[in-house]
């Protein structure tokens, strides 16, 4: 009796074990594959901002045990003055980072407090960077065409403009501004322009040299103010230069030029702002992002004066249909929001995950099929070993259907009970397994427990009524002779 | 005698004797299949993880970072440094040359379009057909790399045909943009010279590709005047899961000790792989794409970890199966045991006549279970993964040992417990 229960206990142990591992795998393999990354990315929609209320609102719409990370970035380019040179930087949440990006190895630590920032390895390689390093970074709005200011500069606004010079092609200039407004250098490309003749305006430094230390607005020398009362009330500001021989059209185009990436700044004054970071950590990652400096959202908006974000990356724990569902309820219902599926990470994921599944599947089908086979000829033994017990029986009267029925009863029992201690084992060991491979302790079902048990009487009774039928049908006398 | 007796047990008591060869085998092919998926599935799971794309970037080693950081958006005055399209096939010629799955070159430029805008077209190879000097023959390219693309028109370039050097496959949102349709000709003029291409089709890469054209290496070495360079190889290849020795390499391969740097560069570190494919491309810097390589070293792990406890978990069963079966058919031959100590046989001689008894009958059922178990790999591995599971040697000691052991501890103890009995109550019928 004790072999049939052990038997039994085994068997219920892999049933419930088992079955517990398949229901979970999907889940816990699932949260292993976040570890590809990113698998949503909100983008702002044309003409909108994305901010973190739009984020908020936007996780709102995904449940929150599904959603593994999420890690706002705003890319901006700053200039890292004592190298006169620009990198592009981005402005995240670290803590975030390191759920939506599990990849990224960072030698030293990520930063923890204001003002440090994690170097790309190929910025530091090239730029000669270590962990604990201070570099200091600077980030200008370049009042007119908010293009990038060439590095190392002298401290100073940058005005990049454009006018329509001769025969309708574009001179161009870029000025520089002292603190007190006078132009301190200019830089003109005329080489659209006639050669010898308009071109002169860029190379001619007599005539370059005219407008150092003049305040804006400018005019030609031989012109009248454009507008006449802005000279009456008083604005004495404006400057004249005197145009280039020949080329009075060209000369015109750079002063339009000048003048108009100067009215272009005045409704975004221009801004400076630049900081020391220290450096905290290398990042590595084998792809672009080694190229990136990435430091506090704060530190950046700060530097900026901007809290708008440029993208928000999403990992989350779920399936194809699923995220499609998610993101296109956060494309409809979150304004200026853009939902986008990183389609190689989701794509990738649902096949390899289909085929983990499958083999969880079918090994899961194969042991159990053979465990229960194993159990019904287990109990097969241990019943056929008791057939004199039938024969005797029988021969004191016993009808063949109570036989049959306390039998039955008692390998019911005995798979009930097996069944009890097998639900209980079975969901230890997949405790352990869980525990042991995802780290993270396994869901109990409590719908497993009854199955197990029944399945467990199931297979018990089942195996039993063969010997049984086998032991009564035959002569009580031959049983009980033992042959 | 002996043999008269072994003869009489198998023969005479064919329907137990076969139960009990019929549990051992069952449980013998769970332990056989269940072993031969554990070793395997990591190479299965390793394969199926390519669909994530290259794990290994290499890029010229002076390449600078420049077009990548300052935008420099052309990029034509400056002097990149470029690869050798000549040297890709030495790829499959380093240590790990089996291991290196796919590969593909990458070409950039940017070209006119008929319309007056630039784009971007990418160069590179979509199944390009390699023989390699070792006699391999492989088709390499992006159509394997880029398993997540959708083609929503038309087709994958195939080098196979004439009309692919003159082809073109370009990103949803640039055809959209265009007004493209499939067959239409585009002609592209790039810094040194045009050409009129086909499209011949359109793909939605859900990322900055659906903005790209994507052509033919050759054609874009020619519309840029670079005959034979390329920019970038994206490979793939099989990789073992990084350890703590494998991180130490990958920092710095000459600080290793003599004998760590042969374990290591004869283990599939992808640090490793890397080495030697600077080895073995001149002027080369190849460098992980963690963001692949070490996700699949994570999955990897966690999959033979799962499946190791789902093999242990069936073995026990198994073993336990078996044992149990063993010891209950002793017990129940306990009139037999009896009535041959009674008739004066010798304690160590019955145990050895039922021994051998056992043993002959798991022998038969341990090579019927190893076949059936041989089946049992194959039908997961045909099911899940489509290609056959390799049945490795090991697997028959492991198997046998495991059906020797658990037969000898079924059986040895319920036979002594049945021999301490007196004979004259066994044979009573008293318990």
């Amino acid at each position: 009796m004790l072999i049939a229960l052990l038997s039994i206990v085994v068997g219920a142990t892999i049933l419930s074990g088992l079955v517990t591992i398949y229901i979970d795998v999907p889940r816990q393999m699932g949260a292993q594959f976040r570890s590809y990354g990113a698998n949503m990315l909100l983008l702002p929609e044309e003409g909108a901002g994305l901010t973190a209320d739009s984020l908020q609102k936007a996780l709102a719409l995904i449940p929150e045990e599904a959603v593994v990370g999420a890690t706002p970035y705003r890319y901006v380019r700053l200039d890292m003055p004592s190298r006169q040179q620009s990198f592009i930087s981005a402005g995240t949440d670290f803590s975030q980072v390191q759920k939506t990006s599990p990849y990224f190895s960072v030698e030293g630590a990520y930063p923890e407090n204001a003002r440090e920032i994690l170097v790309g390895k190929e910025i530091a390689q090239t730029l000669d960077v270590k962990e604990g390093s201070s570099v200091e970074l600077s980030y200008k709005t370049t009042a007119a065409s908010g293009g990038k200011a060439p590095a190392g500069e002298k401290a100073g606004t940058v005005l990049q403009g454009s006018a329509e010079g001769f025969n309708k092609v574009i001179v161009k200039t870029e000025v520089v501004l002292d603190e007190e407004g006078k132009i301190d250098s200019l830089e003109v490309d005329a080489s659209s322009q006639t050669p010898g003749i308009g071109s002169l305006v860029g190379t001619d430094q007599e005539f370059l040299d005219q407008f150092i230390g003049k305040t804006l607005p400018l005019r030609l020398s031989n012109t009248q103010p454009e507008d006449s009362a802005a000279g009456e009330s008083g604005q004495e500001e404006g400057s004249t230069v005197d145009a280039v021989t020949g080329a009075t059209i060209s000369s015109q185009a750079v002063i339009d030029a000048i003048n108009h990436a100067a009215n272009a700044g005045e409704g975004a004054a221009p801004v400076e702002n630049s900081e020391h970071f220290t450096v905290s950590g290398i990042l590595s990652t084998g792809g672009e992002e080694e190229g990136y400096v990435y430091m506090s959202l704060k530190d950046l908006q700060r530097l900026t004066s901007d809290e708008t974000l440029d993208a928000a990356e999403l990992s989350v724990s779920a399936g194809a249909q699923e995220l499609e569902e998610y993101s296109k309820a956060i494309t409809d219902s979150v304004p200026g929001v853009t939902a986008r599926l990183v389609k190689r990470v989701t794509r990738s994921e649902a096949s390899v995950l289909g085929k983990l599944q499958a083999l969880v599947f079918l090994v899961t089908a194969v042991v159990l099929l053979l465990t229960m086979i194993c159990v019904s000829t287990t109990m097969l033994a241990v019943v056929s070993e008791r057939r004199r017990e039938i024969g005797l029986r029988k021969a004191l009267g016993a009808s063949d259907g109570s036989i049959r029925k306390e039998f039955l009863g008692e390998g019911m029992f005995l798979g009930g009970l097996g069944g009890v201690f097998g639900a209980l084992l079975g969901f230890g060991f997949a405790q352990l397994v869980s525990v042991s491979v995802f780290g993270s302790p396994i869901t109990f079902r409590p719908l497993l427990l009854p199955v197990t048990i029944l399945v467990s009487m199931v297979i018990a009774a089942v195996s039993c009524q063969m010997p049984i039928r086998r032991a009564v049908a035959i002569d009580p006398a031959v049983v009980l002779k033992g042959e | 005698m002996l043999f008269k007796m072994i003869r009489g047990v198998l023969f005479h008591q064919k329907g137990k004797m076969l139960l009990i060869a019929f549990t051992i085998a069952l449980g013998a092919s769970l332990a056989t299949g269940m072993l031969n998926v554990m070793w395997d599935v990591g190479d299965k799971v390793n394969q199926e993880l390519k669909t994530y794309g290259a794990n290994i970037i290499v890029k010229p080693k002076d390449s600078s970072l420049l077009s990548d950081i300052y935008d420099v958006g052309e990029g034509e005055q400056l002097s990149v440094a470029y690869l050798n399209e000549e040297d890709l096939p030495k790829l499959k010629t380093i240590f790990w040359a089996f291991n290196i799955v796919d590969f593909t070159p990458f070409l950039e430029a940017d070209v006119k379009l008929p319309g007056g805008t630039d784009a971007r077209i990418v160069g590179t190879w979509f199944n390009h057909h390699l023989s390699l000097p070792t006699g391999e023959e492989l088709d390499a390219g992006v159509t394997g790399m880029r398993s997540w693309w959708d083609i929503t028109e038309g087709a994958w370039l195939n080098e196979a045909d004439k009309s692919a050097a003159s082809s073109v496959m370009a990103g949803t949102g640039l055809a959209q943009q265009e007004g493209w349709k499939v067959g239409d000709e585009i002609t592209l003029t790039g810094s040194a010279g045009e050409k009129t291409v086909t499209l011949a089709g359109i793909f939605d890469a859900g990322g900055d590709e659906d903005m790209q054209l994507f052509g033919p290496l050759d054609l874009v070495q020619e519309l840029t005047g670079r005959e034979g360079k390329v920019e970038q190889i994206e490979v793939s290849a099989l990789t073992t899961p990084d350890n703590e020795l494998a991180l130490r390499a990958a920092k710095n391969p000459s600080a290793l000790s003599s004998r760590d740097y042969e374990t290591w560069y004869c283990t599939a570190y992808v640090s490793a792989i890397c080495y030697q494919i600077q080895e073995a491309i001149p002027n080369a810097s190849a460098s992980a794409v963690r963001q692949v390589a070490e996700s699949e070293g994570t999955i990897l792990d966690k999959t033979q970890l799962l499946m190791i406890l789902i093999t242990i978990l069936s073995l026990i069963g198994a073993a336990l199966g078996i044992s149990n079966l063993v010891t209950a058919s002793v017990m129940e031959r306990s009139r037999e045991i009896g009535l041959l100590k009674a008739i004066g046989a010798r304690d160590h001689s019955i145990t050895g006549v039922i021994m051998i008894e056992i043993l002959v009958t798991a022998l038969a059922g341990g090579v019927a279970g190893y076949f059936l178990g041989f089946g049992f790999a194959q039908l997961i591995g045909r099911s899940v993964f489509g290609s056959a599971i390799e049945m490795k040697v090991k697997v028959i000691p492991i198997v046998a040992a495991l059906i020797a052991l658990v037969t000898l501890a079924g059986s040895l103890p319920a036979i002594r417990m049945v021999l301490r009995l007196r004979p004259a109550e066994v044979l009573h019928g008293g318990q």
